[in-house]
């Protein structure tokens, strides 16, 4: 059996109660490269974001929850 | 002359004669014989049901027929208009019907097949864990991976200025790879099966916080679908790896 190279999907319908697990097809695997992609992008973005905002508390000598104190 | 208790049948009292008795006893038989003859003329025969499930149910005073057992999961209901005033028909509107139940395997799951026939559907996640630790697990309307169909706000009151710049909406925040640290999420879609409006879901999940399970945490996200088709199926999804546990219940409202 060729070991499986590319993800694995669950394919449940429930309307016929049939439930297929095989390996990405082309299509699913272009989109999840893709999705990969663009996940990471926000991941980066939101980590940036975390980075500025931590940047901004240490220049007013306050901790995130002391913060959340303040605003209430 | 005597008679018996119940049916008042005549009898031959203690001290008539012999050549009486014959004839109490002829008497006796004729009028047993009525009463017998009336009786069973006014019970219900057991002929009157054709199959398992069949019951007798008053169509008049006095008068009986039978009604024809319902198919699987149909309830009695009255109705008026039906000869015996009653039906067998689907439950009446209200509650919820678990119509799946999947396990959460691989690097994504779709749902599909879904029934068209309520109103709303609620999706309930529990005992979820991912592969890689601080995940976050998406949601697709429709399994639908098209560009720009997809909006997610994460709190109550945000607007989103990149309105449908999306893929997909992120339902958890944050999940583990320690089964120690299950997730669990629901989400309701209003007026799923409509063709005329956009679709929209609140997406809650709650558990141990996998970037520092010192604390629990619980995230709220809307989800917005620019496309007016009827939702019949859906996928989850982590950003990476796959999910090691977990399941996904989908149920129908009415």
């Amino acid at each position: 059996m060729a070991k499986s190279t590319r993800p694995m999907v669950r394919i449940h319908n429930i309307e016929t109660n049939e439930i297929i697990d095989r390996e990405m097809n082309d299509d699913e695997f272009s989109q999840y490269e893709a999705d990969q992609l663009s996940l990471a992008a926000k991941k980066a973005e939101a980590e940036a974001k975390a980075v500025e905002k931590q940047a901004i508390l240490d220049r007013i000598g306050l901790t995130a929850d002391e913060l959340k104190m303040i605003l209430g | 002359m005597p008679t018996t208790t119940n049916y008042g049948w005549t009898t031959p009292a203690d001290t008539d004669l012999v050549k009486d008795g014959a004839s109490a006893i002829r008497t006796l038989g004729t009028a047993i014989d009525t009463t017998v003859f009336n009786n069973a003329g006014a019970a219900i025969a057991k002929t009157i049901v054709d199959a398992k499930g069949d019951i007798i149910a008053a169509t008049a005073a006095d008068t009986v027929a039978r009604l024809a057992v319902g198919t699987n999961d149909q309830v009695l209901t009255a109705d008026s208009s039906t000869a015996t005033g009653l039906k067998w028909a689907a439950p009446a509107a209200g509650g919820m019907t678990l119509l799946s139940t999947t396990s959460l395997t691989g690097s994504s799951v779709t749902v599909s097949g879904i029934s068209q026939s309520y109103i709303d559907l609620y999706l309930v996640v529990e005992d979820l864990y991912t592969s890689n630790d601080q995940e976050d697990v998406n949601f697709r309307f429709n399994a639908d991976s098209n560009a720009n169909r997809h909006a997610a706000i994460a709190t109550m009151s945000a607007s989103n200025s990149t309105a449908f710049a999306a893929t997909s909406v992120r339902w958890f925040y944050g999940v583990s790879n320690n089964s120690s640290y299950k997730k669990m999420g629901i989400t309701t879609i209003q007026n799923y099966a409509n063709t005329t409006n956009l679709k929209f879901a609140m997406f809650h999940s709650s558990g141990i916080n996998a970037y520092n399970t010192a604390n629990t945490t619980a995230n709220f996200f809307q989800g917005v679908y620019s496309q007016a088709s009827a939702i019949s199926s859906f996928e989850l999804f982590p950003n990476t790896g796959n999910f090691s546990g977990g399941t996904v219940k989908v149920y129908g409202v009415k």
